[in-house]
């Protein structure tokens, strides 16, 4: 069984008491332009927003202190590393290309390389935090968030890592909402939320304090019995429905994860949450977190 | 339990799995001007491209992807409407050449993975993952794969690969590049960097269990492990270290030593960085033991998220043959790659029974692959 060690949500511009979650010692989310209240102001020039909302839900997740330095020597080759976003250098690519177009290739800073690549948030949580074992970035769409959660249940099964740092990471800049906009499978009622969430997985045979066990998945074809993190269409009737979208907003590739954030830290009210993602086009798929032993 | 694949499919700029194999005997490079692009302004001329009909042109990767997943289920006698069948594909750029070229507006998030283009090949597979590993992609989604079947969540897994080129990458090609280069030289002294490839892959991954009977197709090879590991050290930079524990990882997961490698298809970009660190790691894992080492860049470009599907389809080419082709494009090997037995010239006759194969991506991502020929 996996169990979740650490979670974490990072939400610019919310009151995460909205979602029923207690305050984080480390106060608000500041947004992207002021991640360096949180993270320390080395490193950031050139991140982008996605990336620097990832890593201050994993400072956030690993509970270090505010602006604490950058952990330093070897990286550690026991800690795997699974991202979910679908947008995070969308703005990046299309910047990139306007650039080139009203002048050339030259106008694009080197430094912007590694933001058009899709797995720079993932690999730079790697460099970040010292993170040595597999690295993995994920764009499946509005299920992204439960299939990232998911590779990690399967990375610790396989006894790839001891330990995986999952992330669900959308940003909210204009091209990322209009390509969210446009999506088949979305409604204009529910727009796109920036947003991210973090959570410490490791396998519960392991020492350590569990907030949750990560059950099997399986696809939400049917409605699910108890209490429900996910759409109210997803549950039986009468079902404890907690539904971030309809609080928050879309939070997109990064649902999943922020649903599992969210029943890890409420598993004490509620236990047995089942949490559900995805949208009637790309189909819905969930996964149930059991109570601690 | 090790698992086999047992269905492959190629698509690059000189064809299917046979067309390429043939190129790259011949020795072949399928390089070309770029139309479309601009290239006083993107300090880019050249790739090895796949020339498109006007209704695919805005979801290439996709239209190559579903042709490939279509080819290796049915290579493989695989049928997801009666097994548990998921995908996983590699991808470094998704089909961002669609939000790059389209207006805003006109394409949606939704399109921007490879589920589509899976269903279109194969409605019955409802997982798929798409991984965005940047170059090793493919290889980290042949590890997940293997993972998958072994701890019982599939029957069998599809693999994919897929890229087509984009503009805001060949910017940033163009911007490392002091000249344009006109080919990709792997390992050459005279190399002048990468060159983009456009192209797809996928394999059939199926489980071997001996109490599930024989499997459904004719077994291709038997998928020994795959070996992965993150550099943590720099966003674009390979780190030789970090290559090395993929490679380790790779060979103590298959069970296997240094020295029963055969055959390494080596990642071979043909840059500056690549294949010193790339060399130097060869050099640091075998020690004494010299395997064979070849490289299909030079002919084919660099495929991105599915160049390690491209060299794993042709490694398994190389073992059913007992030919191992040349690195196209290699002259005069580069210093650090002096001591390699690099494949140059003319092909070269060989049992390869263990073939390595070898993919780096943006991030320090390493994913190494180990396949054995069947008897």
């Amino acid at each position: 069984m996996t169990a979740v060690r650490s979670w974490s949500v990072h939400l610019p511009g919310v009151d995460q008491a909205v979602l029923g979650l207690p305050g984080d010692p480390l106060g608000p989310a500041v947004p992207p332009e002021r991640a360096h209240e949180l993270l320390g102001r080395k490193g950031l020039l050139y991140k982008d927003e996605a990336t620097r909302l990832a890593l201050c839900a994993v400072h956030r997740a690993l509970g270090r202190g505010p602006a604490e330095p950058r952990p330093a020597g070897p990286a550690d080759p026991a800690t795997a590393v699974v991202v979910s976003s679908n947008l995070g250098n969308v703005a990046v690519v299309r910047d990139i290309v306007g650039t080139v177009r009203a002048g050339r290739g030259r106008d694009v800073s080197p430094m912007q390389a590694p933001n058009a690549s899709s797995n720079v948030i993932a690999s730079t949580t790697a460099i970040w935090f010292r993170f040595g074992g597999p690295n993995l970035m994920i764009c499946s769409g509005a299920t992204g968030g439960l299939d990232a959660v998911a590779t990690a249940v399967l990375l610790l099964r396989a006894r790839r890592a001891a330990r995986v740092v999952v992330v669900g990471v959308e940003p909210a800049d204009p091209v990322a909402q209009c390509l969210h906009r446009n999506r088949a499978g979305g409604t204009a009622d529910r727009p796109l939320r920036a947003a991210a969430a973090c959570l410490v997985l490791e396998r519960s045979a392991e020492a350590g304090p569990t907030l949750g066990t990560v059950g099997s998945f399986d696809p939400a074809v049917d409605p699910a019995a108890g209490p429900v993190i996910g759409p109210a269409k997803c549950a039986e009737p009468d079902s404890v429905v907690l539904d971030p979208r309809e609080r928050i907003g879309d939070t997109f590739g990064a649902a999943g994860v922020l649903g599992v954030a969210v029943a890890a830290a409420l598993m004490t009210e509620n236990p047995g949450w089942t949490v559900v993602a995805g949208d009637p086009v790309a189909g819905w798929r969930r996964v149930r977190l059991g109570v601690t032993r | 339990m090790t698992v086999l694949i047992t269905g492959s499919a190629l698509h690059t700029c000189f064809g299917d799995q046979n067309a390429t194999f043939t190129a790259l005997l011949a020795g072949r490079s399928g390089v070309a001007e770029l139309t479309g692009i601009d290239p006083a302004k993107l300090n880019v001329a050249h790739g090895y491209p796949i020339e498109v009909p006007g209704e695919h042109r805005m979801f290439r990767a996709g239209h190559w992807l579903t042709g490939c997943v279509a080819s290796a289920l049915a290579a493989a006698g695989v049928d997801p409407a009666r097994q548990r069948v998921a995908a996983v594909v590699g991808t470094g750029l998704r089909e961002l050449w669609a939000v790059e070229r389209s207006a805003v507006g006109r394409v949606g998030a939704d399109q921007l993975d490879f589920r589509d283009a899976v269903s279109r090949a194969a409605p019955a597979i409802h997982d798929v993952l798409t991984v965005s590993n940047a170059c090793s992609a493919a290889g980290h989604a042949l590890a997940l794969a293997q993972d998958l079947v072994e701890l019982g969540e599939a029957d069998a897994v599809v693999v994919g690969g897929a890229d087509a080129m984009t503009e805001s990458m060949l910017v940033m090609i163009g911007r490392v590049a002091d000249e344009p280069a006109t080919q990709v030289r792997p390992f050459d002294v005279d190399r002048a960097g990468v060159l983009l490839g456009d192209g797809a892959a996928a394999v059939v991954v199926t489980a071997e269990d001996p109490a599930r009977g024989p499997g459904p197709g004719r077994p291709l090879a038997r998928l020994l492990a795959t070996g992965l590991s993150c550099d943590a050290s720099h966003e674009t930079a390979p780190d030789v270290a970090g290559i090395c524990r993929a490679m380790r990882d790779g060979l103590d997961r298959a069970g296997r030593r240094p020295a029963e490698v055969d055959l390494v298809l080596a990642h071979g970009t043909g840059t500056a960085r690549n294949d010193p660190a790339e060399a130097s790691a060869l050099h640091e894992v075998f020690g004494d033991h010299r395997p064979l080492v070849t490289a299909i860049k030079g002919a084919v470009g660099h495929t991105s998220g599915g160049s390690a599907l491209a060299s794993l389809v042709m490694a398994i080419a190389c073992q059913r043959t007992g030919i191992v082709f040349p690195v196209v494009g290699l002259r005069r090997p580069c210093p650090e790659a002096g001591a390699l037995r690099l494949v140059s010239g003319a092909p070269q006759p060989a049992t390869v029974r263990l073939a390595q194969v070898n993919s780096f991506g943006f991030g320090g991502v390493n994913a190494v692959s180990l396949i054995e020929a069947l008897p």
